[in-house]
């Protein structure tokens, strides 16, 4: 039987509709993993940040592969240590996005291994989410596949001078810090936001962190009236220096700054417990005690923690529900948006008042820095209990 | 002002003053300028930290210990990194023998202690309200290390066979060695003493530089100063520069303070190495021609 042009013309139709509409992906496609590579610290000098964000990471993909997984999918979390060392995070990014094929990347979760790897993962146009704080990091037009999930540098230094001015009502600061780069880079902006905001910098000056005697330095602040001292610096024994210093002259001012003026580190080395008085660090709303209270979903967080036996008194609250954050959010972009790049970034355009534990997360096309300026708070550093502080005095519950 | 300036200025200037001899008493055995003085000194601080914090061993004994691993420390570093330079004809490769050997010790107890800094212990129970504690034994424990240490060294120098066959030593390694003097064990014996005096500095200084890794890179900069000032393989050179070192680095946080104050210190040392080159208290060296 001759077979007419029209004939073979309409079988191509319906062979190329039934294979548009219909034929079933091979089974193992399926059921194949989604793999997510991950870039935490967890071992060098920076790796006590990514000791306690992995915890919350590997608690909600455990959770989440326990549930079911993504439609019946597992996510497969390739943890590869950066060891707080840029060079390690940007050989495991090539490992991530060309033999691994992963389709997304938490992390690098330090800002210094993560300047090294953003540009790497942006190049092999795979989406990132990262929590670290350096501005410079998000940019829509040069990393169009890149998120945070907490507050930049200049959200945090901006929630330290909020409440220095309107809250403490304070109108005369000493702006200082250590002479590392994260530590000059902060004063050189924070200071122009506070005058911004109406305040005097009445002393500003880059420290040698070693030196053993701050005293000549908390001498010119004091003669200079400052009302408050801002210390920017994540060097535990330079902060504990200047609260001792502080304490052995007497000088009842507030410390207003970094998170580190919170920690255990600055906290072994003062020389007196009373010395921690009257210090408040950056911390964030949503993890932070108000009247003796969790907000409901940090205080249901951690209730799971304590069921699933996570310790988190020895690290911070925050840390271990950010980790959460990022594991439940990239649940979250897979199960709506499955794992192709383009359509995972139009989904997380579009989110919106995301319920983080950490934070409420929101972002356009054009804003991918998701964290809200109102949930950047300053607390108590003396009221640590269960990995969590109390709101500073002066926030509104 | 004047009492912070002084009491600051004169402990910090011992420790730097003890770590200035350490250099020296290395360099006068083997004419060779061993960069582990930090080192020795660093981990004079975090053993002490060690063993008193987190062993739980009481002062006098973790002294004890602390000076043996001083000690050991020395005699590891005159075998692994000296010893082998010497036989070589390019002998300045101890800068890079000692320097590697220094801060492969730094990155251990970076891996196996911590990389912050931690507290040191009070170690005299000395009542602050009583005369003796008028001042701060922070202060005056470096300083009265300083003194016990140079009175030794030159008790040792002076009075005794041994020490006089380490100045030997020092003059003319040659002629001490013709003379049937054994160089190598004297050699060994001027390492061991060094690493105590560097971890001497380290532990009696810590209760004011606090256990840390970062202070190895400090000492050794700032404990090479005095030798430069006071001249090489001089002594109490090392004790006059040092001290002068810890007192103007001190005024000069009071007048100028924050990062400038380390440039004025260096500032000073230039112009005085300028000025004399051999240093304030060294000779100026002859050479045949």
């Amino acid at each position: 039987m001759p077979i007419s042009r029209r004939q073979v013309l309409a079988g191509s139709a319906v062979s190329a509709a039934a294979l548009a509409s219909g034929f079933p992906a091979p089974a193992i496609a399926q059921n194949e993993p989604i793999k997510v590579g991950y870039l935490p610290a967890l071992t060098g000098p920076s790796s006590s940040t990514g000791v306690g964000i992995n915890r919350g990471t590997q608690l909600a993909v455990e959770l989440i592969n326990k549930e079911g997984g993504i439609k019946g999918r597992k996510i497969e979390l390739i943890s590869r240590d950066t060891q707080s060392d840029p060079t390690k995070a940007v050989n495991a990014v090539a490992e991530l996005t060309q033999r691994a094929k992963v389709s997304m990347i938490f992390g690098p979760l330090n800002s210094g291994e993560a300047l090294a790897a953003t540009p790497l993962i942006a190049r092999d146009k795979v989406p990132m989410l990262h929590p670290c704080w350096v501005d410079e990091l998000i940019d829509v037009k040069k990393y169009p596949m890149a998120y945070r999930i907490a507050p930049t540098n200049t959200q945090v230094g901006a929630g330290a001078n909020y409440y220095v001015v309107d809250v403490l009502k304070l109108k005369k600061a000493a702006v200082i810090s250590d002479t590392t780069g994260y530590g000059t880079a902060s004063v050189n902006t924070y200071v122009p936001m506070l005058k911004a905001k109406g305040a005097e910098v009445v002393y500003q000056n880059h420290i040698d962190a070693a030196n053993p005697d701050l005293k000549p330095e908390m001498l010119r602040m004091q003669a200079a009236g400052a009302q408050a001292i801002m210390p920017w610096s994540v060097n535990a024994g330079f902060l504990s220096r200047i609260c001792n210093t502080r304490g052995a002259m007497g000088w009842d001012v507030p410390i207003v700054g970094q998170t580190t003026l919170g920690s255990g580190q600055t906290k072994a080395l003062l020389e007196k417990p009373e010395y921690w008085n009257k210090v408040y660090s950056n911390n964030f709303r949503q993890v932070c005690y108000a009247n003796g209270k969790l907000p409901p979903r940090a205080q249901e967080f951690v209730d799971r923690l304590k069921a699933a036996k996570i310790e988190f008194g020895d690290t911070l609250l925050w840390w271990v529900a950010l980790g959460w954050d990022g594991g439940m959010m990239m649940a979250d972009v897979f199960k709506n948006a499955g794992t192709k790049n383009d359509d995972i970034v139009a989904y997380m355009n579009k989110i919106k008042a995301w319920p983080g534990i950490y934070g409420t997360v929101t972002w356009t096309p054009e804003q991918h820095n998701g964290f809200p300026d109102s949930e950047v708070v300053m607390c108590e550093v003396n009221s640590l209990k269960d990995g969590a502080f109390n709101l500073a005095p002066g926030y509104s519950a | 002002m004047l009492v912070s300036i002084v009491s600051y200025g004169l402990a910090v200037g011992a420790v730097y003053a003890l770590i200035g001899i350490t250099y020296n008493v290395m360099f006068s055995a083997s004419r060779v300028f061993s960069f582990t003085a930090g080192m020795l000194g660093m981990l004079g601080g975090v053993l002490g930290a060690l063993f008193i914090n987190t062993m739980g061993m009481n002062a006098v004994l973790a002294f004890v210990l602390v000076m043996a691993a001083g000690a050991v420390l020395g005699l590891v570093t005159e075998i692994l990194t000296v010893r082998p330079v010497l036989k070589s004809i390019e002998q300045h490769l101890y800068v890079l023998s000692t320097l590697a050997f220094a801060l492969m010790i730094q990155q251990v107890t970076a891996i196996e202690y911590n990389t912050e800094p931690q507290p040191f212990p009070v170690l005299l129970p000395i009542d602050p309200n009583s005369w003796l504690g008028i001042v701060d034994q922070k202060f005056w424990l470096p300083v009265l290390a300083c003194v016990v240490t140079i009175v030794g060294l030159e008790l040792l120098y002076r009075k005794t066979l041994i020490g006089r066959a380490f100045l030997a030593i020092a003059e003319d390694s040659y002629a001490a060695r013709a003379l049937g003097l054994p160089e190598t064990r004297l050699r060994m014996a001027s390492y061991a003493i060094a690493g105590v005096i560097g971890a001497l500095a380290g532990f009696t200084g810590a209760q004011m530089l606090l256990a840390f890794i970062g202070n190895q890179a400090i000492l050794n900069f700032y404990g090479f100063v005095p030798v430069a000032l006071g001249g090489m393989g001089s002594n109490r050179g090392a004790v006059i520069g040092g001290l002068a070192l810890g007192l103007f680095q001190q005024a000069a946080n009071f007048l100028v303070g924050g990062i400038f104050a380390s440039v004025a210190v260096f500032a000073v040392f230039i112009i005085v190495l300028l000025l004399r080159p051999e240093g304030l208290a060294g000779a100026a060296a002859a050479r045949r021609v």
